[in-house]
């Protein structure tokens, strides 16, 4: 519940997975994968269809228990716990098609996140003022300010994937997992999305994000962790990452 | 990839243009104000202007009615976990002030809330392993729990009195039965009151929101932090705790039980009936319903006399709701005074003027394409 919370603790790794496995059936979806990701950076998650990437980005978060390995979280393990304490311990996610609360209004979607469960504040107003301004700050930084009193399904898909990182933000994690940010948004989007990863990295954010835009993944990222076939088979700077022939082989498919 | 001489496809993203100010009207509040103070002083002036103590207990039945359903709305409405098994907490809660009062020879009004104690205790187990299931499979746990202790109920003779029933020794021996209606319809009355006061906190606190979250989407409001586990399971003992106070209440009102009727899928679907028929998003809906359904049903016995006869015209009653009015019949009045002033419009915006936008927005960091280009996409 009492989440560390320094940004000094960098010599850790934010998020490490110790060979995990999920199967469903007979398919191995993530196959032994030792992953780290590093504090303070913007770290890429990429692979072909089917590798396994979300399947991994759930066993982290929780939503899904892995059939073995472990979870660390800056060094302490969070192994099969539930989603909700994840959360709570500082890691937001995004999931990958947008998911916000349709009959919700914008303000409410944000006024969901929990941060402290103690009965006391739970039993407080909603609309407690402290609340609302933060929220409305997290609204503006996306840009969807305007919208506080809209119903969240009349939003247009863009405006949704906005609204969704506006409320995982009011969680105030210090590390945000983001599935597909750029999926099916067009290209000014993805400009508005990018430029809010750089200025909330430099803030002291750390993201793990999964794309299948390579543009993106190549100008945001500062670490990428290639996955195939349930497991990395390569990480590095994005430069380096490119000219990989296990990279290449593995996206094209030889 | 669009460059600057082709700009490709325009693409448009539909913007909304939400209403900036609160979506409801100035007025709004006198009204609710209004609406609030006729309501209530109409409820409690009911049983001076009843003709007889025939209208009297029915008013009883209808308030009776009121608190089981907005009781079960503190989890069908909050949470969207529809139960169609809460008559097992009426029952519990009937037959738990009887037997307390009966068996151990406590007085009436402590027997009725030691029941409901004991109600609570046994909600947790249940919910526990009830809320592991969501949609269809949570009703139908739901209905599984009622069956079981129907027929426990029914065969346990010697505790129960089985199928002959167990008569409830009367709290105000002294009192005629006008006085004795009129007393129970203020007591239900206080208890209902009691049961809205409380959904109205929850309402408008943080849990109800995270709540209600559960109700849109509950791996996404876990996500967000909401320990949904154990919410779902307080707004569960809370809901099963008031239907277990209505339910004791009717025992000392009514002064016999029968495990058929206590227990009866019947008297579930009622309170689910009556929450959705009012709204179960709002804090009066199952009051209405209770009203609206449980006058329709009174009329009809009183019509159709004793067939079978009141229940095709109640479910005919929900066919209709449910056909024009899905979300009940409070959002659907709302609208109708809402719709003219408040309509969010919706327009196209180009992919261009999202970039103007954007620059705007974030001068003073690079975005990915120079946007040099959005000058000859406009024309």
């Amino acid at each position: 519940m009492n989440a560390q919370r320094d940004h000094g603790a960098t010599a850790v790794d934010n998020l490490r997975t110790v060979d995990m496995t999920k199967t469903f059936g007979g398919v191995t979806a993530v196959d032994g994968a030792s992953v780290q990701f590093q504090e303070g950076k913007v770290n890429g998650l990429i692979g072909p269809n089917g590798s396994g990437k979300t399947t991994f980005f759930n066993c982290v978060t929780g939503m899904i228990k892995p059939d073995s390995g472990s979870v660390l979280y800056r060094d302490k393990t969070i192994t099969r716990q539930s989603p909700d304490r994840i959360a709570r311990a500082g890691i937001g996610r995004s999931f990958q098609l947008c998911r916000v609360f349709p009959r919700m209004t914008v303000m409410e979607n944000l006024l969901v996140a929990v941060r402290h469960t103690s009965i006391g504040r739970q039993l407080r107003s909603a609309r407690d003022e402290e609340e609302l301004e933060r929220a409305r700050g997290w609204l503006r930084r996306v840009g969807i300010d305007h919208l506080e009193h809209a119903e969240a399904r009349n939003l247009s898909y863009g405006q949704q994937k906005l609204l969704e990182l506006a409320g995982v933000l009011m969680g105030e994690p210090d590390t945000i997992m983001l599935d597909e940010p750029a999926g099916g948004v067009n290209p000014a989007l993805i400009g508005r999305i990018s430029t809010l990863v750089r200025e909330l990295n430099a803030e002291g954010k750390t993201f793990i994000i999964v794309e299948h835009n390579m543009e993106m993944v190549m100008s945001l990222c500062d670490h990428v962790v290639v996955f195939d076939r349930g497991r990395p088979i390569a990480e590095g700077a994005p430069e380096i990452i490119q000219r990989d022939p296990r990279v290449l082989e593995a996206y094209l498919g030889v | 990839m669009p460059s600057a001489s082709n700009p490709g496809p325009v693409i448009t993203e539909t913007i909304v243009v939400a209403p900036s100010a609160p979506v409801r009207p100035s007025w709004s509040k006198w009204v609710r104000i209004t609406l609030l103070v006729v309501g209530a002083a109409l409820v409690l002036a009911f049983p001076t202007i009843a003709p007889n103590p025939y209208i009297l207990s029915a008013g009883v039945v209808i308030l009776n009615y009121a608190v089981l359903s907005t009781g079960w709305n503190f989890m069908g409405g909050f949470t969207g976990y529809i139960s169609l098994g809460h008559a097992a907490y009426f029952g519990l809660g009937a037959y738990g002030t009887a037997l307390l009062i009966r068996n151990f020879a406590l007085p009436s009004f402590l027997a009725w809330f030691v029941a409901a104690l004991l109600v609570a205790i046994i909600a947790i187990p249940v919910g526990i392993a009830a809320l592991r299931v969501r949609g269809a499979s949570f009703v139908i746990v739901s209905i599984a729990f009622v069956l079981i202790l129907l027929l426990v109920f029914q065969s346990w003779r010697d505790v129960t009195g089985g199928s002959e029933g167990l008569t409830v020794p009367r709290p105000f021996p002294d009192l005629l039965r006008p006085e004795h209606h009129r007393v129970f319809y203020y007591l239900f009355a206080a208890l209902l009151a009691v049961a809205l006061a409380v959904w109205w906190i929850i309402d408008r606190s943080k849990f109800g929101t995270a709540l209600k979250s559960i109700r849109e989407d509950e791996d996404k409001s876990q996500s967000l932090g909401v320990p949904t586990t154990q919410y779902k399971l307080i707004a569960y003992v809370l809901s099963a705790v008031f239907v277990s106070f209505g339910g004791g209440l009717y025992a000392l009102w009514f002064g016999d039980l029968d495990p058929i009727f206590q227990f009866s899928i019947l008297i579930g679907s009622y309170m689910v009936l009556m929450a959705l028929l009012g709204g179960v998003r709002n804090l009066f809906g199952p009051l209405l319903g209770a009203v609206v359904v449980g006058s329709a049903l009174e009329y009809f016995k009183l019509e159709f006399g004793d067939t079978q006869f009141h229940l095709i015209a109640t479910g005919i009653l929900l066919g209709v709701v449910v056909l024009f009015m899905p979300d009940g019949i409070i959002p659907a009045v709302k609208a109708l005074f809402t719709r003219s002033s408040n309509q969010a419009s919706i327009r196209e915006v180009t992919a261009g003027e999202l970039l103007e936008e954007n620059r705007a927005r974030s001068a003073e960091t690079v975005p990915p394409r120079r946007p040099d280009a959005s000058g000859e996409e406009t024309p």
